[in-house]
């Protein structure tokens, strides 16, 4: 009897490793499993599961018109995707891409406000995207310096500097970056500082394709990306290799906000054409996912980026054309996530229950 | 455990297939079908064949707000009411929720690629985004609802509206000026402690064309009133504008109003013992103690004006503005139990004043600028862009001529009598 107290119910054991297609079959099931979660959450508030998912379908990709906007959510949640993957694989967790998105939206803004009468449009871009990347580098190297230096928690160090730029971005907008006065509303852009377009979508999403084949090659390929490696499995091998731990953080995290406000570049110049507090509009916390769900895997999060934004932009369709709220969409989505992410878990351990109490008896 | 996991299994694909099966019940009455079966009940059915409108509506909030959109529900509820009566049907597609950013042109892309005739934006920060994507729809009419780009833009199938919500506000200031004066006459305050503090959004014309012709009014009945202004710096914080108010209350101010979305100023005025007059909304239910009157925008006219005008294939207005006149402004029930004696009659009496044009808000004897000035010009319109009005003169007849060349008020002016506690915002 005592023996079968200490034994809980459900035991954990971690897998040695699973066949490749029970792999997927898994993965495969979870997202069968949270599409039948999500019909029964339509079916609560009265929408047909099947229409409502052909909606989300046909909304998201069904017209070129749609097609352009899904891909335009896709583009920021990609390229942020892109910036956090070394540091999470490197394990150190930003959770600042927020901030760093938007520290680049002000340092192209700047430019975009200021300097459009006095430089022709393409090197008026290309400064506006330095400008970006080294303000979101620098936001991004702060907490990194101060783990280097004192070890301090970057998770929470990252997530405080979203809250100071945003607070600064609030300032510049009812301040002296505002237009009307009062109206808290930074102008429009000079079109010389608006990304042009390509197929009917400011050419933000080129830039981000040549991104995920950098990174896809720093990361596999390059003595940076495999020292990032290292630390990432232990910081202790990685000092016994004489690797300086505190450079290579300090330097992966200059190039995530790099990336990251290359993000925030693209998307005040391409998407808003001006800035305000929402720039980043939670894109920051999304593409943690996305690169989660994509193993840090830079192709794959092309494909998780573009599901994400199908699932947004087809919510927005389902809440026009069925009257469903947007915020059932935004349930179905974290049920999606949810799953998919739980199911990891299930490949990396196996569950182990209390076998029948007789059986236990027999063996001891 | 395996039986567990699999009756859980079957549990759930039961639930979704007998939702599947209420889902697709209710699919068999599409709403457009009930819209277009309606005008024909009407008295007119010997009329020409009904007409269906498909109209957009992108909002900033959703109607719990229960005051900036909410009132633009009304607004839609009650167009729609008037139109069936005249054989029109209206199919209305709400969205809720829109940031002002791509997602707004996202939203009005949306709403045209579903085949809207008319899309009407209700946020003032809507409006650059509209104007992205209303060259490419020349077909469909895009209404920003309070802001001032149309009579600029080389569009013709952009609209602003906006009411003469400075009349509304010039009203409640005489319901509260009365109040205060009776107080005096009461000798419960003495006649320079009769204090109106207001919680206002941002530093923004509207704002300041609001607090000014309350002011006045209230000072065309009391002659000894002041004002102090806290601004809050957001259009909608509950917080923010409650100690706003309380912070008002504790400085002497004994009479409370807003600019600003939420009923708290009026809750704290009365939890402060002082009185309150509201915005958007009947405030009454909340604080019946301490709301004397509200008043608001009533959309209704002018949905009504600019859909019929798109049913019958007409133009209308780019650039439309009007109060009492056409009913675009409204007051709230008075609040009998506590308001000065002979209110309603004053209110009365002032309405049809201001109705005939007899009475004019913004006349420029009633106050004075820069501790004892006239004020003798004042720019309307802003034409280069750079924010700062340059051309159109506004003060004339000895008067200044509040939304007369734009919908969007533009008096943005600091008179004597009021006192800017902060203008950081």
């Amino acid at each position: 009897m005592n023996h079968e107290k200490r034994t809980p119910l459900i035991r954990l054991a971690k897998r040695d490793g699973m066949e490749g297609w029970k792999v997927w079959c898994i993965r495969f099931g979870s997202i069968v499993f949270a599409l039948l979660l999500g019909a029964l959450v339509m079916g609560l508030v009265g929408a047909n599961p099947l229409t409502a998912y052909g909606t989300i379908l046909s909304g998201a990709l069904g017209k070129k018109s749609a097609l352009r906007q899904t891909v335009k959510i896709a583009v920021p949640l990609l390229g942020c995707a892109l910036a956090i993957a070394p540091c999470f694989k490197m394990r150190f967790w930003n959770i600042g891409a927020e901030g760093q998105i938007t520290a680049g939206a002000v340092a192209a803004s700047y430019f975009a406000l200021f300097w459009a009468n006095r430089l022709p449009s393409p090197v008026l871009l290309v400064v506006m995207g330095a400008a970006g990347a080294i303000a979101g580098g620098i936001w991004a190297l702060i907490p990194a310096f101060f783990k280097a230096k004192w070890n301090t928690n970057e998770t929470l160090f990252t997530l405080m500097m979203n809250y100071i730029i945003i607070g600064v971005v609030r300032w510049l907008q009812g301040g002296p970056w505002e237009g009307r006065k009062g109206s808290q509303i930074i102008p429009q852009f000079d079109s010389a500082a608006c990304l042009p377009r390509v197929l009917g979508v400011h050419c933000g999403w080129i830039i981000v394709l040549v991104l995920v084949v950098f990174m896809h090659i720093y990361m596999n390929h390059t003595k940076h990306g495999y020292e990032i490696a290292v630390i990432g499995d232990s910081v202790n091998t990685a000092r016994y290799a004489g690797m300086n731990v505190g450079r290579v953080m300090m330097r992966t995290m200059f190039l995530s906000g790099a990336i990251s406000g290359i993000v925030g570049f693209i998307v005040a110049s391409g998407a808003n054409n001006t800035l305000y507090d929402g720039v980043a509009g939670g894109v920051g916390f999304t593409s943690i996912t996305v690169a989660w769900l994509s193993q840090l895997n830079a192709f794959a999060m092309v494909a998780i980026s573009m599901l994400l934004a199908v699932l947004s932009k087809g919510a927005e369709t389902l809440q026009t054309r069925m009257a469903v709220p947007t915020s059932i969409s935004d349930i179905i989505t974290g049920i999606l996530l949810f799953c998919m992410l739980g199911c990891e878990f299930f490949i990396n351990y196996k569950l182990i229950f209390r076998k029948n109490t007789h059986k236990e008896a027999a063996k001891s | 455990m395996k039986k567990f996991l699999a009756m859980l299994l079957s549990l759930v694909m039961v639930l979704s297939l007998a939702a599947c099966g209420g889902g697709s019940g209710e699919e068999t009455t599409p709403p457009a079908d009930s819209g277009t079966s309606q005008p024909n009940d009407g008295q007119d059915s010997g009329a020409p064949a009904a007409k269906t409108v498909k109209v957009g509506l992108i909002c900033i909030g959703d109607e719990n707000d229960q005051g900036y959109t909410y009132n633009f529900i009304r607004g839609k509820e009650a167009a729609t009411e008037a139109l069936d009566a005249k054989g029109i049907s209206v199919e209305w597609v709400v969205k809720w929720n829109i940031g002002e950013d791509s997602g707004c042109e996202d939203a009005n892309i949306e709403l045209a690629d579903d085949g809207c005739d008319l899309i009407i934006n209700n946020s003032f920060g809507f409006e650059p985004f509209m104007l992205k994507v209303a060259p490419d729809y020349p077909e469909i009419e895009f209404i920003a609802c309070t802001n001032q780009a149309s009579w600029g833009d080389s569009l013709d199938n952009t609209h602003n509206a906006f009411a003469n919500i400075y009349e509304g506000r010039y009203l409640a200031g005489i319901v509260a000026g009365m109040k205060l004066q009776q107080m005096i006459d009461d000798g419960e305050i003495t006649a320079d402690q009769a204090v109106i503090g207001y919680v206002g959004a941002f530093s923004f014309a509207e704002v300041i064309s609001g607090f000014t012709s309350y002011f006045l009014g209230a000072r065309s009945v009391c002659p000894s009133v002041t004002m102090k202004v806290q601004f809050v710096g957001s259009w909608s914080d509950a917080t923010e504008e409650a100690n706003a108010a309380s912070a008002l209350a504790d400085m002497g101010c004994v009479m409370i109003s807003q600019h600003s979305d939420n009923t708290t100023p009026a809750t704290t005025a009365q939890s402060k013992g002082v009185f309150h007059t509201g915005y958007n909304n009947d405030m009454i239910s909340v604080a019946p103690e301490a709301s004397l009157i509200g008043t608001r925008i009533n959309w209704a006219p002018y949905f009504e004006y600019a859909i019929e005008a798109v049913a019958n294939g007409e133009s209308f207005d780019q650039d439309w503005c009007h109060g009492m006149d056409m009913n675009a402004v409204v007051m709230t029930d008075l609040n009998e139990a506590i308001a000065a004696p002979g209110t309603a009659e004053k209110l009365e009496e002032v309405e049809a004043k201001l109705r005939s044009g007899e009475l004019q808000v913004f006349d420029t004897s009633t106050f004075t600028v820069n501790n004892g000035e006239t004020l003798t010009n004042a720019f309307a319109l802003d034409t280069d862009g750079d924010f700062t009005a340059d051309s159109e003169e506004a003060v004339f007849d000895g008067a200044f001529h509040e939304s007369y060349f734009q919908s969007a008020p533009y008096f943005a002016i600091s008179i004597d009598g009021i006192e800017w506690l902060n203008s950081a915002f």
